[in-house]
């Protein structure tokens, strides 16, 4: 990856970059821009489609993640590719939602630019909307001191803040944002694309591998204590206590980027049942309660999507009863991604562990 | 006098191999235990996890999927597949404290019918040993 530096104007990084992004619609490198964009209240922020550089008014580092880019990604592109340049922003997590989802056959790169941003962290919604601090909530991200105790689980305990697989980088970790920012290009084609830009060639890297080393040491840590401290959710009393606040919403599944089916299973007719069965279940348990099987949603929600969880958290920040999800979900995945073998995100051309097989594997297995 | 427990086995035996095994235990007369209620799918392949854990949490004591033999699956891969989904599921089961051990995965061809019924009574023997599924009791999940 060849790396340069973008100069900060006015220590406002957010403008800076997004002056940056304005110029490659403005030469037509791109003919349209999704990043995230914060709404005219402020209380919000959305991945935003921008063809018309003059309202293109993006935040890069916005500390939200009101939806998966990666899911909005699959929504443009399920039918059919763009047949347009077309640029878009995305965090770590986004990006490996992303790889899982085209993997999946539900989203088509052709024409995208993916320009990855190295994240700093998000907060929960109601949080952002309505956000305590005299600085904005990018002010306070930025500035890095406070930022922690406002940030989701999810992020406190993010597996990598480093964007994998993008085309173009917007690097933070090891440089100072307030004076400039690290931008990386993947080949020779997105450093044709960076051209015009007025980014500085970096020689040595300037410890940008370092800096990212040891962010990713310093989460592998921070993760590894967090899945100690939260694997006492064990047997089925512990297992129902944590999810006695659930109303089957359903919601978990709505928000996952990897829960990409059109109707769920458990949406579907297949759990109509006639009035018979439910008084039959009475009697082979004596006592049931309604709306019945959220146990069984979840565990099987995690048999169908845990191997590409990414852990982006929209689950938790979805459930309206507040059920830390990614207490149970964390450890499992772990688990589970060991047992394959597998990171989700980690390369396009791995193959979902599902669909593939070797014949000499698990042989302990059946006999 | 207490009665002895019985465990209660839920089998999803595959239409070619497995399900042919029992019905050739039962022609043959091999005797086994009654304690197994047999549900015909067409491929071990077939079984999603939603069967097996609707299964465990409606408090059967076991569950048992049943395929061909490895390389024999009518569809030449089922059972391979079904044999990585067991796997992830019983690691979930592991990472739950749900005790994977109710699981049991065998490969049992048309003409193993004592293979079969060895299988169920193994399969009594230990769920017996591990006693009652706690999920049968709980009402509220």
């Amino acid at each position: 990856m060849k790396l340069y530096t973008l100069p900060i104007k006015e220590g406002d990084a957010p403008r800076t970059v997004n002056e940056m992004l304005r110029r490659l619609l403005i030469d037509k490198k791109v003919d349209a821009i999704l990043a995230m964009t914060e709404t005219p209240s402020r209380k919000s922020a959305f991945p935003t489609m921008v063809s018309d550089p003059e309202k293109l008014a993006t935040n890069v580092f916005t500390p939200l993640l009101p939806v998966s880019t990666g899911t909005m990604v699959s929504r443009i592109t399920k039918l059919r590719g763009v047949d347009r340049p077309l640029a878009v922003v995305l965090r770590s997590c986004e990006l490996r939602a992303l790889t899982e989802l085209v993997k999946l056959n539900q989203a088509d790169l052709r024409n995208i630019v993916l320009i990855g941003v190295d994240c700093l962290g998000t907060f929960p919604m109601n949080t952002y909307s309505s956000f305590p601090g005299k600085d904005t909530p990018t002010e306070t991200l930025l500035k890095g001191e406070n930022a922690e105790k406002y940030m989701r689980s999810a992020c406190l305990n993010c597996k990598d803040p480093t964007p994998k697989n993008a085309d173009i980088v917007i690097g933070v970790f090891g440089a100072d944002p307030g004076k400039e920012l690290f931008i990386g290009a993947r080949t020779e084609k997105e450093e044709a694309l960076l051209k015009g830009l007025g980014l500085k060639d970096v020689k040595d890297d300037k410890g940008r591998k370092k800096a990212v080393d040891e962010i990713r040491k310093m989460k592998d840590s921070r993760r590894e204590l967090f899945i100690k401290e939260k694997s006492g959710i064990k047997g089925m009393d512990k297992l129902s206590e944590f999810f006695d606040t659930c109303v089957n919403c359903h919601n978990c599944m709505k928000a996952c980027p990897i829960c990409y089916c059109k109707e769920c299973l458990f949406e579907s007719a297949v759990f109509d049942l006639e009035a018979g069965k439910y008084m039959g279940k009475a009697d082979a348990k004596g006592a049931y309660k309604t709306p019945v099987d959220s146990i069984l949603f979840h565990i099987t929600r995690f048999n169908h999507m845990i191997l590409s969880c990414v852990e982006c958290g929209l689950c938790e920040q979805a459930c309206p009863s507040n059920i830390p999800l990614m207490d149970i979900i964390v450890p499992i995945a772990e688990n589970a991604q060991k047992e394959f073998g597998y990171l989700p995100g980690r390369d396009p051309s791995e193959q979902i562990p599902m669909i593939v097989y070797r014949e000499e594997e698990f042989q302990d297995v059946g006999e | 006098m207490s009665e002895e427990f019985e465990p209660r086995i839920v089998g999803f035996l595959c239409n070619w191999c497995t399900y042919a095994g029992a019905d050739l235990a039962g022609t043959s007369r091999i005797q086994y235990p009654p304690n197994i209620r047999v549900i015909r799918v067409m491929c071990s392949g077939a079984v999603d996890s939603v069967y097996v854990n609707r299964a465990l949490l409606e408090g059967a004591d076991g569950v048992l999927v049943g395929g061909c033999h490895l390389g024999d699956c009518h569809y030449q891969s089922g059972n391979y597949k079904a044999r990585r989904r067991m796997v992830l599921l019983k690691n979930i089961l592991q990472t739950l404290g749900m005790e994977p051990e109710r699981v049991w995965v065998k490969w049992i061809s048309a003409s193993e019918g004592q293979r079969f019924a060895d299988t169920v009574k193994e399969m009594v023997d230990e769920l017996k040993k591990l006693g009652p599924n706690p999920a049968r009791e709980r009402w509220n999940i």
